[in-house]
């Protein structure tokens, strides 16, 4: 018995390619039976996410296999695909379940992923002893990855590490009062991702009202004229702004004005935009904290470090449990 | 029971809070937080049981009659809040940061004179003494750990203000609004406490104790004015911070003269 495994990922090939031979989910186990029944093809698992599309097959010779897949899925040339066999083949799983093969390093959404193709494959009785033992395996291996390393600590983008730190000044988001000042791309990126972590209020304000109602309707919030921001600012949390304003449009006299109000509570204000929209003097009033868009990326890029820095304990860990497993066919 | 005892049972308690402190920075400095601080500063509660309980059968009274029983009793009110509201806030780092502030009240304890070695039995006790000073140490407790909150709020504050936010101390500690919750909680529990201390204190034999109430009802007042311009007024993270420590610190100081 030999394991093997074909696929392409987002390095090895454009979105246009990998999008022709994406499998819905729900297609999955179908299609790892539908395998199974190829002549040389005794076990398989179908992998398919926006990233990437791989085939996990077992099979008495490995290159017949292979040959067998490619004639069902017509895989064309050899340009974009890449083969694994025995032990590098159960080594790319176990870094796939573990965030090392993903865009960003060490997400942990792929892990969810590994799992139902499995258990789809699984239920469709396209499974057996090789490809159980492995990837019951390769899920002991993720868990340990992400427990045993820190290749999942830090958010990598910069709406990511603005919610790190609204969490850091608020806790649960939970009630967290946010108002977004300018509806562009990047503050809509990081009132979305605030919102997804419990920030129950958003107000948009924009120069162009209907732009901010449009936004706004899609985050559930509620759209502010551009000359009354000001007064909302006293019940805010969080403030993210990014307008294309040549001039700072948040000044400390707009802070200064509603701190009695506020009781001077925490203010979190995020400047996304270029150039700045918070007079930088904003964050010397002791109760704000102000983090613009290079301030964000920067701990975004030293996340991204860190996480790159752990690969080779996350390498190690991988080796010892392939050590342990001892599988047939690796 | 022996001398040797009760002084045992201190030393021991003190060495465990140092080595629950030493082992909390420690994995801090690692990145992470060592969840044994909590049984470590248990252990050290059991030998501040120890040593009070001993204390207080030697005394025939509460154990609160020289400046080392004061400070064992501060240390043990301290721990006593600290095991209710760490854990119950999830306040991490909350351990690690008031082990030192024990160490250092029994340490001083354990200064050969600060503890009466031959402490002398009282005759008769009043009952309004003894709540005035219980219910004031206690008190000081909930102060204590609200001064110590105060200073994991300015470590906090400082390192988001500057933006030095790579350390495993930033990532462990709890988030600002926590910490300036618990603050104000403890602050309302201490303010209470020494209240009902306060009005013991009046109610009590008050021979040679006048300047003692005086300074007693002025720490209520500041306290009480803290408190109420916080609550109603609202004061920001860090001016509440600061004052909620420099308070504790002057007042400690003026009790330790009157």
């Amino acid at each position: 018995m030999e394991l093997v495994c074909l696929g392409l990922n987002h390095r090895s090939a454009p979105v246009e390619v990998r999008e022709r031979f994406a499998i819905p989910p729900t297609r999955l186990g179908e299609k790892a039976r539908e395998l199974i029944d190829a002549p040389g093809i005794e076990e398989s698992v179908v992998l398919s996410t926006c990233n990437r599309t791989e085939f996990y097959l077992a099979g008495e010779s490995g290159e017949e296999a292979i040959r067998a897949l490619r004639q069902m899925v017509d895989t064309g040339g050899n340009e974009h695909w890449y083969e694994k066999h025995r032990i590098d083949a159960a080594r790319h799983l176990c870094q796939v379940a573990g965030g090392l093969d993903s865009m960003v390093l060490g997400e942990t959404e792929i892990f969810g992923q590994v799992k139902d193709a499995y258990r789809r494959a699984h239920a469709a009785g396209a499974t057996s002893g090789v490809l159980n033992r492995l990837f019951q395996r390769a899920f002991g291996v993720g868990k340990k990855v992400r427990t045993e390393t820190t290749i999942q600590e830090g958010a990598t983008s910069v709406a990511g590490s603005a919610v790190e730190l609204a969490e850091k000044i608020f806790g649960r988001l939970k009630g967290c009062r946010v108002i977004v000042i300018g509806a562009g791309e990047m503050s809509r990126q990081t009132a979305q991702a605030l919102v997804s972590r419990g920030a129950s209020t958003v107000f948009v304000t924009n120069r162009s009202f209907e732009r901010a109602e449009a936004l706004a309707d899609e985050m559930g919030g509620r759209a502010v004229r551009y000359d009354d921001w000001q007064a909302t600012l006293a019940g805010v949390d969080v403030v993210i702004s990014s307008t294309a304003a040549p001039h700072a449009v948040v000044k400390p006299f707009h802070v200064e004005a509603v701190r009695r109000v506020r009781k001077f509570r925490p203010l979190f204000l995020i400047d996304i935009a270029v150039p700045r929209d918070i007079d930088p003097e904003v964050g010397d009033i002791d109760e704000v904290y102000l983090y613009d868009i290079d301030t964000l990326e920067q701990l975004a890029a030293e996340a991204r470090g860190r996480r790159e820095q752990q690969i080779e304990q996350c390498a190690q860990i991988i080796d010892a449990e392939l050590v342990k497993l001892n599988l047939p066919g690796t | 029971m022996g001398r040797g005892v009760h002084l045992g049972y201190l030393l021991i308690s003190t060495l465990l809070a140092a080595i629950g402190g030493a082992v909390g920075m420690r994995a801090l400095r690692h990145g992470h937080r060592s969840r044994a601080t909590v049984l470590w500063m248990a252990g050290a509660f059991l030998g501040q049981i120890g040593f009070l309980a001993i204390r207080g059968e030697m005394r025939g009274a509460c154990p609160l009659m020289d400046t080392g029983e004061v400070l064992v009793f501060l240390a043990w009110s301290l721990t006593l809040i600290y095991l209710f509201v760490g854990p119950t806030y999830r306040l991490s780092l909350l351990g690690v940061f008031s082990a030192p502030v024990v160490v250092v009240f029994q340490g001083i304890a354990l200064v050969p004179g600060v503890l009466d070695p031959n402490p002398e039995r009282v005759l008769s006790t009043d009952a309004w003494r003894e709540t005035h000073a219980a219910m004031s140490v206690l008190g000081y407790g909930a102060l204590a750990l609200a001064a110590v909150s105060s200073v994991m709020f300015l470590v906090l504050d400082r390192q988001l203000k500057e933006h030095h936010l790579g350390s495993g101390l930033f990532r462990n500690l709890p988030p600002v609004r926590e910490l300036l919750v618990s603050g104000r909680r403890l602050l309302w529990l201490g303010w209470a406490m020494l209240t009902v201390g306060v009005v013991a204190g009046f109610l009590m034999k008050s021979e040679g104790a006048a300047a003692h109430l005086a300074a007693a009802v002025v720490v209520w007042v500041a306290y009480a004015l803290l408190v109420g311009v916080a609550q109603f007024r609202g004061l920001t993270g860090r001016r509440f911070s600061l004052l909620t420590v420099l308070l504790f610190l002057v007042s400690l100081s003026v009790f330790a003269f009157v």
